[in-house]
């Protein structure tokens, strides 16, 4: 039997109505992305999936206030990116111990991991040195390879500004193109 | 870096339209990134307990009760289209009742031009890098050129942003940094001289 699948729209009503079970689904089906840009935000993927869980419950409370239920992805993915900007905002003091500890994968060799690792790490320090901003619009532009319209629809900014961001972030790390040259 | 370099890795420059030393810089810039992605997580998977914390969580916030579902209806916001003319009618009509004589008043509260406040205005975004200003305004026509119009760097990164209500039309603007230090708009899509040796950047704003 066929099953039609509630749209976003659909669930965000159902929710507001009173069946909080179907946020479940909303969880689901955006769960992972917004894992992923925690993760590569915080370098941590205790962080990450704390970050996640309060950004899903920060947007369970807020929901009447979600203007655009068809959109309410990329309404719950700006509550996370404001989240993930404070979190890097408050730990920028001790970005000396981040770590991506956690987030590689079971089984690594060693000494492949090494190679590289030295300059993936100046890479990741150049990136915790920008503003929370320039670092999530380099994160988006380059690392998730989103356009700027897309992100600049989901942030709700410009693409001018974006673009500002990002040229910044790339200026932060012309001294390491050496390396690859 | 130059421009031509930006503009490449932006998408709107081809590669073979790069000076060679350019060209070398961003085949090194291609290959930083993809070393990066290779240990950055590419499609990361929520952990799989993640649903069952967020539901836990959820589950011991308090319900909301019929009335609070009801005030969401009515408060919910909800995007109206108003076409032009209607709002224009609904304009004037709000302009009749306020000139409508009241006991004791000596005359219309109509403003002494007769205006109906129904031009258009559309909001422009300004935007300028502009590390270490203290202020910046943007200054044009629009404004009689006074520095009316701030724009803001509210996270301290050099990048002023504001949003600047312009009517319709062909406006000349400029940026003015820390109240003296004029600057055309490097972003701009037309420039156009001042007279004055210096070039004015120009905002077309439909209707």
């Amino acid at each position: 039997m066929a099953q039609v699948e509630r749209t976003d729209e659909q669930v965000v009503r159902d929710v507001l109505d009173g069946d909080r079970d179907a946020f479940r689904l909303l969880v689901r089906r955006y769960g992972d992305t917004l894992y992923g840009h925690a993760l590569r935000m915080t370098g941590s993927a205790d962080e990450a999936s704390d970050l996640v869980q309060k950004a899903f419950v920060k947007g369970y409370r807020k929901l009447a206030r979600c203007r655009d239920p068809q959109r309410v992805g990329a309404w719950l993915f700006r509550i996370l990116a404001n989240l993930c900007k404070d979190h890097v905002r408050s730990r920028r003091s001790d970005v000396s111990l981040h770590s991506m500890a956690g987030v590689l994968p079971a089984g690594s060799d060693p000494s492949a991991e090494a190679e590289g690792a030295e300059i993936r790490q100046k890479i990741r320090g150049a990136l915790d040195a920008l503003t929370p901003e320039q670092k999530e619009a380099f994160v988006l532009k380059h690392v998730e390879g989103r356009s700027y319209e897309e992100i600049a629809a989901v942030m709700d900014t410009s693409v001018a500004s974006l673009k500002m961001r990002v040229h910044r972030a790339r200026e932060a790390l012309r001294g390491l193109l050496e390396e690859y040259a | 870096m130059n421009d031509d370099f930006h503009r490449h890795l932006d998408g709107e420059l081809p590669a073979d339209a790069l000076d060679p030393a350019e060209r070398s810089r961003a085949d090194a810039w291609e290959r930083m990134l993809a070393s990066y992605r290779t240990e950055e997580p590419g499609h990361a998977v929520a952990p799989p307990w993640l649903e069952q914390r967020v539901m836990a969580e959820i589950e011991v916030i308090p319900e909301r009760g019929p009335f609070a579902r009801a005030l969401t209806w009515l408060i919910r916001p909800t995007p109206v289209r108003v076409p032009p003319i209607a709002a224009a009618l609904t304009v004037a009509a709000f302009a009749a009742v306020l000139a409508w004589p009241s006991p004791g008043a000596d005359g219309p509260a109509v403003p002494p031009d007769g205006g109906t406040g129904a031009e258009s205005v559309v909001f422009v975004q300004f935007v300028l890098d502009a590390p270490g200003a203290q202020s910046v305004a943007v200054v044009g026509d629009f404004s009689e050129w006074e520095p009316t119009f701030t724009l803001e760097d509210p996270d301290g990164d050099g990048v002023w942003t504001g949003r600047v209500p312009v009517q319709p039309g062909v406006h000349s603007y400029m940026f003015l940094i820390d109240g003296s230090d004029w600057q055309t708009d490097p972003n701009a899509d037309r420039y156009q001289d001042d007279g004055f040796g210096n070039r004015n950047a120009v905002l077309a704003v439909g209707e």
